[in-house]
């Protein structure tokens, strides 16, 4: 890919066929986690619906004693960091009350990613409108954040043992897109 | 951060010697409780820290700067101050960002 440059209201690049399968593909795999840890979280609460707020809090209670519900994926860990670090229960609210409309939003970010990607099939450029950077930027993000978990890259010392594997590493490959992926932002970013 | 851009391509080292502390302003500090923090990760793009400090909280581009070189080189910065419920919007936008943060009371 070449940098993105901004041409009018447009900021404007240029993806290999096999660049936008990638990405695509990868995009796909982000929306499908987000889907799936979706449908497990409302299948939970499927129960006979209760207008007595206590009943609703015991059974609450019940079903997450003092614990937080932290997903249990170390991407959505990541994704949806706790609010509180020193209060599980008050990350557990907070959680109850955000992570639904925090999922959707990142849906909708990857979505826009995917339109943008079917209009640059055949070779043609991608033209990101001014007012879609941001949801071009957030799932760039959220995908770095998913591959750099996936590759635990903890701190600078972890991504500069990734950087120096060698080619015939399972890892060495997912690290090349994690880097793609950090020129394609870095370059959004410095077009706006 | 992530390296890609140290502003104005130099290594973004501390430099010794020169740390001064900045208390985030004070009035606001006392009269709201809670504050936003965002922390360092080794993922996030300095340059792409410095867009959501100037796109989110519409801060000037220098105040943006300055707090995503305090998150590189601190490990974390507060970045916003108030109530409760506003602070709770705050982190909840830096999640959608990607960024790591928390809510804390002020000190």
């Amino acid at each position: 890919m070449k940098r993105f440059e901004r041409k009018g209201k447009k900021l404007v690049t240029s993806f290999e066929p096999e660049e936008v399968q990638l990405l695509h593909s990868l995009v796909l795999q982000l929306v499908e986690l987000l889907d799936e840890h979706g449908r497990r979280d409302e299948a939970a609460p499927a129960q006979a619906p209760t207008d007595d707020p206590f009943a609703f809090w015991e059974r609450d209670l019940q079903e997450h004693p003092d614990q937080p519900e932290v997903p249990e994926d170390p991407v959505l860990q990541r994704l949806f960091p706790d609010a509180y670090p020193h209060d599980p229960r008050a990350s557990s609210d907070f959680r109850r009350f955000t992570e639904r409309d925090a999922r959707a939003a990142k849906l909708a970010a990857a979505q826009v990613v995917l339109e943008g990607l079917e209009s640059c099939r055949n070779g043609r450029d991608l033209k990101v409108p001014l007012d879609h950077a941001d949801a071009w930027l957030k799932t760039l993000t959220n995908l770095r954040l998913s591959l750099a978990t996936r590759l635990q890259i903890t701190d600078a010392e972890s991504a500069e043992l990734l950087a120096a594997l060698p080619e015939d590493d399972p890892r060495a490959f997912l690290y090349g897109v994690y880097e793609w992926l950090a020129f394609a932002q870095e370059t959004l970013v410095q077009s706006l | 951060m992530g390296r890609m851009s140290a502003p104005g391509g130099a290594p973004a080292a501390p430099t010794g010697g020169t740390a001064v502390v900045e208390r985030p302003d004070a009035d606001s500090l006392t009269q709201t409780p809670w504050v936003t923090i965002v922390w360092d990760d080794p993922v996030n793009l300095m340059s792409y820290v410095a867009h959501v400090f100037t796109q989110y909280f519409h801060y000037p581009r220098a105040k943006a700067e300055k707090l995503m070189m305090e998150v590189h080189t601190k490990g974390k910065a507060v970045v916003s101050s108030g109530s409760r419920e506003a602070m709770e919007r705050d982190v909840n936008a830096m999640h959608d960002f990607g960024l790591w943060a928390t809510l804390d009371r002020s000190e």
